[in-house]
């Protein structure tokens, strides 16, 4: 129906322009309540989107009047519909959590500003992920990188400049690159359409070889920059531990993850695995996600602050992903974009729920963290789920993960790759476990602890459960999303 | 800063500059220039008068909280009108029937001069806040 294939373009719409509105609205619970009520309409939105691309498949949304390979135009699969309900989901529940609480982290008068760069930073990411005009996603990604760089400034510490400073050059940098790479696109083929620019590559290749490593090199740097691929992380551990609460679960569930879909579509459906197959770029983001994936999870080990450690985590996780695009079969693939709706899962989640002990102890260090399932239980059970989920206990949507990129690594014919998904999940389990069991058990810890003595209201966390609920239901129905997902990768 | 070469020349100037800035924005279709090089003019205008004429400039008498408004609002207009357009190319209509009236003429090609003048008040005021945000520390 003509009708739904709307609903993709106005949910971006609405974003953008009810962030404009809020900053002239004097009552901060007035605009609160505007956000949430537009998140709430974006999600819904979003899942009509994929409802409407689970009976045609696929479609196309003609911006402008003009046609494809002229005009912009989204181009919404599975793979858009799914991560699109993903980041309207995680970002509905991060801004609920945030109307009760974010006033006691950042100034009064920073509120409405807060809200405002939420808005835009969805509406860019969702236009990342929608457009197959990647001139188009530039800006996007133009937008984003600001967005996320007010987000973490708006608590106005020395820290918090810094780490934004790290984050806008870096990320600047990746800008400039991805820009380059299609301008390099651009004199090859003259289009900017993603499908024209493919069709055209498959028959231009020859004696363009090189231009079409170079570009391939500066799209995943560029983009690697930005969705912190394993030496190109620094700035993510700073800028995601330094933010507000709600700001790093946003950054690290999905702000990262935008870059990555990106990237995804560029190597798979705009180069090609007939071109990729005769460069080292796979092979390369192969070792660099399984590199990620060992000495993220070593970083996370020996940090002290308990924020930055979900922080380096997150280095970790997104190991997983580009090791997924690294084995190049459509099963790596799968497991990649699976992936990116399982961490941004449960890495809301437990940012969530570490900035709401650190909210309510004051302390951020591990070690005081001890005995504090006795004064926030429930708090703590969903922070230990989403820990199990990052484990790989089965069930949950961090086993499936690791389970099929397990057999997608034998399916490539590397044994020795499931070494390094073991070792990723026994150092995950060194570093998660710990807290878990010295918050729940030992005498020692527990002494002196006063049973929900520092729980927030139970309305508080409403959000923080619904994010876990949806990450079992996520773990649970893997085989149909799984199946659903599989449906859209490029034929190999 | 503010010798009486500067402030003299500065008066002599300002008033063309003025009209300029507009002469760009509303001719953005029909010659070279358009909203951003218009807006860029008339933010340099209103940083120019200000430095020179401090207190008693055009622009000392808006303050952040309405020029902020100002720039908003215009946002909030763009984003209606072009958003319809949108919208409207994704169903195959043809939006707003807005007359495209006689090329050459300045109100002509239907959206893009409302546009062009959108843009530029809202880059005008970007530009007037920096310089601003500079000079005191805050708006």
């Amino acid at each position: 129906m003509q009708g739904l294939h709307l609903t993709s373009l106005l949910s971006i719409l609405i974003l953008m322009i009810t962030a404009f509105i809020m900053p002239v609205i004097k009552q901060r619970q007035l605009v609160t309540k505007i956000s949430l009520a537009t998140m709430g309409v974006v999600l819904v939105m979003l899942a009509l989107v994929a409802v409407d691309v689970a009976r045609v498949e696929h479609y196309t949304a003609t911006i402008g009047h003009y046609d494809a390979p002229f005009g912009i135009t989204f181009d919404i699969g599975p793979i858009e519909a799914v991560v699109g309900v993903l980041f309207a989901f995680v970002s509905t529940m991060v801004v609920w959590y945030a109307s009760f609480g974010i006033h006691k982290e950042i100034k009064e008068n920073r509120v409405k500003l807060f809200y405002t760069l939420i808005h835009l930073l969805l509406a860019s990411l969702l236009g990342i992920v929608f457009t197959s005009d990647l001139f188009n996603s530039f800006v996007f990604i133009e937008v984003s990188t600001l967005a996320a760089c007010g987000l973490i400034a708006i608590k106005d510490k020395p820290e918090n400049i810094k780490a934004t400073m790290k984050y806008l050059i870096l990320s600047s940098l990746g800008s400039g690159l991805v820009l380059m790479g299609i301008a390099y696109l651009y004199s090859m083929t003259g289009h900017l359409n993603m499908r024209a620019i493919h069709e055209t590559l498959q028959v231009s290749v020859a004696g363009n070889e090189r231009a079409i490593l170079v570009s391939l090199t500066m799209f995943t740097i560029g983009l690697g920059i930005k969705a912190a691929m394993f030496p190109l992380h620094i700035w993510l551990p700073d800028a995601h531990a330094s933010a507000p609460g709600p700001s790093s679960a946003i950054l690290s569930g999905i702000v990262i993850k935008a870059p990555v879909v990106l990237l995804f579509k560029v190597l798979f459906m705009v180069y090609g695995h007939e071109i990729l197959k005769d460069t080292v770029i796979l092979n390369l983001i192969l070792i660099f996600g399984a590199t990620g994936m060992i000495m993220g999870s070593l970083f996370a080990r020996v940090q002290t602050d308990l924020k930055r450690m979900v922080a380096y985590s997150s280095v970790a996780q997104m190991g997983y992903i580009f090791f997924g695009f690294g084995l190049g079969n459509a099963m790596g693939m799968t497991i990649a974009i699976y992936h990116i709706l399982a961490h941004g899962l449960t890495k809301s989640c437990l940012f969530l729920s570490v900035s709401s002990f650190i909210e309510q102890t004051g302390q951020r260090d591990i070690d005081n963290m001890r005995g504090i399932g006795r004064e926030m239980p429930i708090t703590l059970a969903i922070f230990s789920l989403g820990g199990l989920s990052m484990v790989g206990i089965p069930m949950l949507p961090g086993f499936v993960s690791k389970w099929n990129l397990a057999l997608a690594a034998i399916d490539y014919g590397q044994i020795f790759l499931l070494l390094i998904i073991l070792a990723s999940s026994l150092l995950n389990v060194s570093y998660y476990f710990p807290i878990i069991i010295n918050g729940y058990f030992g005498n020692a810890n527990l002494e002196g602890k006063i049973y929900k003595s520092k729980m927030k209201p139970v309305r508080e966390l409403v959000p923080l459960i619904l994010l876990s609920i949806m990450m079992v239901i996520v773990g649970f129905g893997s085989g149909p999303i799984l199946d659903w997902i599989a449906s859209a990768m490029p034929s190999l | 800063m503010t010798t009486p070469i500067i402030r003299r020349i500065v008066g002599w100037l300002l008033p063309f500059l003025w009209i300029f800035s507009f002469y760009i924005m509303l001719f953005g279709h029909l010659s070279p220039g358009g909203g951003f090089s218009g807006g860029s003019v008339l933010g340099a205008c209103l940083i120019l008068d200000r430095h020179v004429n401090g207190a008693n400039a055009f622009g000392a008498r808006f303050t952040g909280e309405r020029l902020l408004k100002l720039s908003l609002a215009a946002l909030l207009l763009y984003g209606i009108l072009k958003g319809q357009s949108f919208l409207a190319g994704v169903l195959h209509m043809n939006g707003l029937p807005i007359p495209l009236g006689t090329p050459g003429n300045i109100l002509s090609s239907g959206l893009i001069l409302p546009l062009n003048v959108l843009v530029g008040i809202v880059v005008a005021v970007a530009f007037y806040l920096i310089a601003t945000l500079f000079e005191e520390g805050h708006l």
